[in-house]
């Protein structure tokens, strides 16, 4: 017998390819033929192809033994898809699939060799060994890691993004066979709005490689699931349950994205996703060759494939029974078939490395056969049910696990629920249908009547449906996981029935321990075909039973999802103020600043420097945080935010802030300015514009729902641009009608809201970062654009020139203003920025106070200092530290540096200890290249015009 | 006393294998006695590390560590495995390298290979701030000379061929701190690694045991609990067990366990979120971090990538993991290695993070009397572990505080002298 003996057989009366259509694909650097509808698995084997991968560890060749999507033989990479389940995936027109895990291919694989020294790398040995010599165990791990299984990912694959999908269904049905369809047909029939999802390429469950009567029954249901106006997704799979029946849905169908993700609040969820068939564990049981019955019933008579030539059947089950009579239906020799149910056995399978070639049964005979078929049982797959803190109970009578106490709005019917007729499983499933529908328009009419509408919710909540459906039956199943000998329990991790003994043997026997020793159920499956045999192999070694040992947490997702379409379309949305054309224009160097994109210069900082010095200089400011803030309690909510007083700012003043979070770190600084009687408007630094919102609201909402304060984030509300230096005054002028400018009607620290080139409602304020006399000018954004222009026409003759952040940093550097979060940083508190009068412990509260009230009394805080070089050429690197003397102790560091153009020296910003803060200090600076320079505490933070007689000009 | 048990060894495994002969129980299973000279509450990486240097380090082997599941149940299995010393604090920096050096040596010190990959740590900058930083601790490590240095988006790019170093990504890689000695570690091994070598010497280690109470006697609360008190044992699941010390070294249920002598923690508790993909050939050969994108990955030796993200916003027991996670992480993945859309997340999970108001542990004595703390451990526990044992070992037998945790008293909270690892915690892992 021969790999040949696999191929196509005559026209199945319920088989899903299309004959008339061929499809062209490649495997393994060969073109092959199948036809449409086959999955890859299907057309392979059509080819005769029987061996599709190697083991993870022993690389043993493997073939399909549950020929679907949990095959874990049948991983495959197609293109440029790492990790395909090749039992699922239909193929298509030129595609190329190639084998994973070989090496160098797939017939001949050097690493096979790790089979014969198997019985040395049990489970877990590498814990054991690779100890010493300690250097060696980089190389060990570079030749364990070439043995990672799995496909290879093509750094170039592209992020083919899909957008994602919201639904609000009353039910979500899962799983599309006799009782998930009769669920979803039954509640949609009773008016509530029903999604169906199928994880196969049909509906129908097992129905599809059942009888013809089988199929009639599928194909009723189904009109009458479309009949009902039920949405069907078929290809798709519920792949977790969250809180509140939040669903996450993958849908791998979708003719334009790879995986889309749907998200649906199903206001009940219906769990019917049948039953996995379960694989038998006895020697040679991963040979090429051993298939589980509902894989060779699928391959018999859904794709007209001849799965071997001559068959042994093992089973205990009408399942077992059926696979026989399909394959003796269709010319295959059933040479023996093996009656668990009569006590026989199967004891083991040996062959070639390519196939099965013999079964040793219980009763010592031998048995030549290409192809073993067990049917010994099912999984029920309750990992959605867990999800929603449901734990399974094991049953030995029909030796599975069912669902124990689900939570109200989940439900579950048909082989997860247990055993029936067609029949019975229809009805059962009609039952769970009508009482999901039931249930569902309660929690519509909860929704609704907590939802504000204009029309009531007519009449009271409705009863909550009670559950009265009738029980499933269940089925007398013997219990068999494994026979006399011992074989592989995971398939995908390689790890045998005989490492499981002896890792619980070791004392890793509990089934979490175990499974994280031997790696079992960790593989792409997830245990869905291994757990219940890990636990029946652990029970056995520990003497206990299966309910005793329990079984390990299923945790989410169902099946695994690819990472594009998790992501979906990534939200990063880019900021820009309404100047931005302009900027872009004439020459910017653009800086990402968070969500923002800013200016960071126009070519030369320093030039602009100068030119803002001497002439006047302009800058988007717009990403400045600002909240508008009304109400008539604003001055208590600044007043907690700030460390200083706010009760008595006058109409049209401005005061400075401080904001310290409870323990009494800064966290933010800027103005706030009086507009009116009831309304402020307050300003963060750019990066704080979020956090500080969210700060006030939280003071608000959690501290103090009593204060009547309304905040609303203006930030992109206004676009904002600082005009600064000397010939300011009469810049703005030009364009201001309406608001005495003059020094002493609008002097520093003074608001006035008036009209700027024709603009209405503008706010002007009289501060600036400079250092230079400045007017910072808040325009309703979408006149931006048209202030800005209108400024640099009417200034051409005064010298106005745009300035981007760079020289603003440069400029607030010179006049020694700190930034927070770069001159301060996430443990400096208060009184290290020298503005201990901003400090008012005698308010009654303030965020922080209980911390800055001990902070204020010890020495012991860091403070921020300017700092010149001795040499003025130097600039030291920012986070350069500041050493004692000659030692390596660390007493500080600079926090900021630039060469200032107007002083034509370096200036610095930085932090040190109290001992070294006192004005004269000399400091020795390490720079990042090892030298050591010296430098000098300045007795002011202001570089330059330390009076500020500029700003206030 | 336990006999001596085998070494492993690949000469063991080969006569074994050979011999087909099975290896000793890792740790024993014994009865639960009615007294031990300590009881530690937690089976994870802190209690039996502490229960291993207790028995190595002072001889102090009457020692049981109960556990409500099985040991590494909580933390100790759910973290992801990262170990670095690049701390910014000079206590920080001092605690966390006498950790590495402990974890270094671990598969040596406790016959078991525990698979530390010295692979090297990423953390990448992508805005002139968190270069900034980035250059901070860079300074500060080589003063203490820690192996760290920033490198530029050309060198990130030789070491990780597979982040997008263009600057036409939405938030382009400035620079990244590199700490060569950082890697990953096999979190199960180390905390077996501990339990057998604890076990070795005398410890005993009881699974499925709950402690339901701490028995304290003579202090100012209810029950005569609280400060002033004194321990006296525990009241589980299985019975009471008298002792005159109890270590508190759980997470998760820290503040729990130790609300039951009567000590009030300022903890709260929060999910943190990690998931793995699918295993595919190896091809991140670094510890990749991005504080800005909210995401740390590695890639194990046997394929799988592993993510972690910032602990959830909001207190939370709940270990089961949200949707809305996975969507974020994966977006802010592809962001960094867009090549990756194809890979397929496997599973979930989440564990719990006890988080202090500094992001500093509590460490050592409390106000009551023989009741000891090691919690608070926010999303950092599994690096400290060796070291919080080791110091915690010692804080026991000598009855005095460790200066390497001296600055972990819970005292501190009272007294205002809260420590300063939180601008650097801020970028977690």
């Amino acid at each position: 017998m021969s790999a040949s003996e696999l191929g196509r057989l005559a026209a199945q009366s319920g088989e899903v390819i299309d004959r008339t259509s061929p499809i062209r694909f490649n495997w393994n650097g060969n073109s092959l033929t199948g036809f449409k509808g086959d999955t890859i698995a299907s057309a392979l084997m059509a080819n005769g192809e029987r061996i599709v991968s190697r083991s993870m560890k022993y690389h043993r060749p493997r073939g399909y033994m549950t020929a679907d999507f949990w095959d874990p033989n049948g991983f495959v990479q197609v293109g440029d898809d790492p990790n395909v389940r090749s039992g699922h995936r239909l193929i298509e027109d030129g595609m190329t699939i190639e084998p994973q895990n070989v090496w160098p291919s797939l017939d001949r694989d050097i690493k096979a060799a790790n089979g014969l020294v198997g019985r040395f790398l049990s489970a877990g040995f590498y814990y054991k060994t690779f100890i010493k010599p300690q250097k060696l165990w980089p190389a060990y791990e570079r030749v364990l890691s070439t043995f990672a299984p799995g496909g290879k990912v093509d750094l170039d694959t592209p992020h083919r993004y899909h957008d994602k999908r919201y639904t609000h269904p009353d039910v979500v049905v899962a799983g599309g066979g006799p009782a998930g369809m009769a669920a979803a047909a039954a509640a949609a029939e009773v008016g509530a709005n029903v999604l169906l999802v199928e994880h196969e390429h049909q509906l129908g469950g097992h129905l599809l490689w059942g009888s013809d009567a089988d199929r009639a029954v599928a194909a009723e249901l189904a009109n009458r699931v479309s009949a009902a106006g039920v949405e069907v997704l078929t290809n798709t799979t519920l792949t977790g349950r969250y809180e509140d029946n939040w669903v996450g849905i993958v849908q791998r169908s979708h003719p334009l994205a790879v995986e889309r993700l749907i998200k649906a609040r199903a206001k009940i969820l219906v769990v019917a996703p049948g039953l996995i068939e379960r694989p038998y564990v006895f020697a040679g049981n991963d040979k090429p060759g051993v298939m589980l019955s509902g894989a060779v019933r699928r391959l018999v008579n859904m794709y007209g494939v001849k799965p071997g030539a001559r068959a042994v059947v093992f089973t205990a089950n009408a399942e077992g029974d059926a696979a026989a009579a399909d394959l003796d239906r269709v010319g295959i020799d059933v040479a023996r078939v093996v009656d668990a149910r009569n006590g026989e056995n199967v004891v083991s399978a040996s062959g070639s490395s390519k196939s099965v070639k013999s079964v040793k049964l219980g009763d010592g005979s031998e048995v030549e056969a290409d192809l073993l078929v067990t049917a010994t049982g099912w999984t029920a797959p309750t990992s959605l049910l867990n999800m929603a803190g449901d734990r399974p109970v094991y049953d030995e009578g029909s030796a599975r696990f069912y669902p124990s106490v689900t939570v109200d709005n989940v439900l579950s019917t048909g082989g997860i629920s247990g055993d029936g007729s067609v029949d019975e499983l229809v009805a059962h499933g009609e039952a769970t249908g009508q009482l999901a529908a039931g249930r569902a328009s309660v929690v519509k009419h909860r929704v609704q009547a907590l939802t504000a509408r204009s029309v009531p919710v007519a009449g009271p909540e409705p009863e909550w449906t009670a559950d009265f459906r009738p029980e499933l039956g269940r089925d007398d199943h013997p219990e068999l996981f494994r026979s006399t000998t011992h074989g592989i329990v995971d398939f995908s991790e390689d790890v045998g029935s005989k490492d499981l003994v002896a890792a619980a043997k070791e004392g890793y026997d509990s089934v979490e321990l175990l499974k994280r020793y031997t790696t079992a159920t960790m593989g792409p499956a997830q245990g869905k075909l291994e757990t219940v045999n890990t636990v029946a192999v652990l029970a056995e070694a520990r003497g206990e039973t299966i309910e005793q040992v329990g079984t390990t947490v299923w945790r989410p997702p169902y099946v695994p999802i690819t990472l594009g379409g998790l992501a979906g379309r990534n939200f990063e949305p880019v900021r820009v103020s309404s100047i931005q054309p302009w900027h872009e224009a004439n020459g910017v160097t653009p800086i990402i600043a968070g969500a923002w994109i800013r200016p960071e210069h126009y070519g030369n900082p320093a030039d602009e420097v100068n030119n803002t010095r001497t002439n006047v200089g302009i800058t988007d400011v717009t990403p400045l945080g600002k909240l508008d803030l009304q109400g008539p309690d604003v001055p208590k909510l600044l007043s907690q935010l700030y460390t200083n007083k706010w009760m008595k700012l006058p109409i049209g003043s401005v005061r400075y802030g401080l904001m310290c979070a409870e323990d009494g770190v800064v966290l933010d600084d800027g103005v706030t300015g009086r507009l009116g009687e009831e309304h402020y408007l307050m300003t963060t630094t750019s990066s704080g514009a979020a956090s500080i919102w969210e700060w006030a609201e939280n003071w608000l909402q959690t501290e103090h729902p009593e204060w009547q304060v309304h905040v609303t984030p203006v930030t992109t509300g206004y676009t904002s641009i600082n005009v600064a230096g000397p010939k300011s005054r009469e810049l703005v002028g030009r364009l201001v009608d309406d608001v005495d400018l003059s020094a002493e009607a609008f002097d520093y620290m003074r608001v006035r809201t008036g009209t700027v080139a024709g603009v209405e409602n503008c706010i002007m304020w009289r501060i600036g970062f400079t250092g230079e006399l400045s007017f910072e000018l808040h325009v309703p954004s979408g006149y931006g654009l048209h202030v800005w222009e209108t400024l640099m026409a009417e200034g051409a003759d005064l010298g106005v020139k745009p300035f981007g952040l760079e020289a603003q940093r440069i400029m607030r550097l010179e006049k020694g203003h700190f930034i927070v979060g770069q001159d301060t940083d996430g443990l400096t508190q208060a009184p290290a920025v020298g503005m201990n009068a901003l400090i008012k412990l005698d308010k009654e509260d303030f965020a922080g106070k209980a911390e800055l009230a001990w902070a204020m009394e010890s020495d012991q805080v860091p403070h921020v200092v300017a700092i010149q070089t001795v040499d003025p050429t130097i600039v030291p690197g920012e986070a350069c530290q500041i050493l004692k003397g000659t030692t390596n102790e660390i007493v500080g560091r600079i926090t900021s540096s630039r060469m200032s153009p107007t002083l034509n020296r370096s200036v610095c910003l930085g932090q040190v200890d109290t001992a070294h803060a006192e004005a004269g200090t000399e400091l020795t600076v390490l720079l990042r290249n090892g030298q050591r320079i010296k430098a000098n505490v300045m007795s002011h933070h202001a570089h330059f015009d330390p009076e500020g007689e500029r700003l206030r000009g | 006393m336990a006999s001596k048990p085998p070494r492993y060894s690949a000469a063991g495994l080969l006569t074994k294998g050979a011999r087909g002969q099975t290896w000793p129980r890792v740790w024993r299973e014994v009865p639960l006695q009615k007294k031990y000279d300590v009881v530690i509450i937690g089976g994870g990486v802190h209690g039996l590390a502490t229960a291993y240097y207790l028995a190595t380090n002072h001889g102090i082997t009457n020692v049981a560590v109960l556990d409500k599941a099985y040991l590494g149940s909580g933390g100790s299995g759910r973290n992801t495995a990262i170990v670095r010393s690049n701390y910014l604090t000079p206590e920080g920096v001092a605690f966390y390298d006498r950790s590495l050096t402990l974890y270094n040596s671990m598969a040596v010190d406790l016959n078991m290979n525990v698979m530390f990959s010295e692979r090297g740590h990423l953390t990448l900058a992508h805005n002139d701030s968190a270069l900034r930083t980035m250059h901070w601790r860079a300074e500060v490590n080589k003063l203490q000379d820690i192996d760290s240095s920033v490198i530029d988006p050309n060198e990130i790019k030789k070491l990780v061929p597979s982040l997008d170093t263009s600057n036409e990504s939405r938030y382009p890689i400035l620079g990244a701190l590199y700490h060569p000695p950082g890697g990953i570690i096999r979190h199960d091994a180390v905390v077996w690694g501990y339990a057998r070598g604890a076990d070795h010497r005398g410890v005993e280690m009881h699974q499925k045991t709950e402690v339901l109470d701490i028995l304290v006697e003579g202090g100012d609360g209810p029950d005569g609990k609280g400060p002033g008190g004194k321990v006296t044992g525990v009241r589980t699941s299985r019975g009471d067990i008298s002792a005159p010390i109890v270590v508190n070294c759980t997470a998760g249920w820290a503040t729990l366990i130790s609300d039951m002598a009567g000590v009030k923690l300022p903890i709260s508790t929060r999910p943190l979120q990690a998931a793995v993909t699918e295993p595919v050939k190896v091809f991140l050969p670094a510890v990749v971090v991005s504080g800005s994108l909210h995401v740390y990955v590695s890639q194990t030796d046997r394929g799988e990538l592993v993510f972690g993200a910032a602990v959830d916003p909001y207190n939370n027991y709940n270990i089961r993991g949200s949707l809305d996670f996975t969507e974020g992480l994966a977006g802010h993945v592809l962001e960094l290695m867009p090549g990756l859309s194809r890979m397929r997340l496997l599973r979930q999970w989440a564990g719990l993070c006890d988080m202090t108001p500094d992001y500093s542990p509590v460490m050592g004595f409390t106000p009551v009397e023989g009741f000891l703390c090691d919690v608070g451990w926010g999303t950092y526990g599994f690096k400290a572990g060796p070291v919080a044992g080791e110091t915690m070992a010692e804080c026991i037998a000598t009855n005095s505080t460790p200066k390497l945790i001296e600055a972990f008293k819970l005292e501190r909270f009272a007294a205002g002298n809260l420590v300063g690892e939180k601008g650097a915690a801020a970028v977690g892992h």
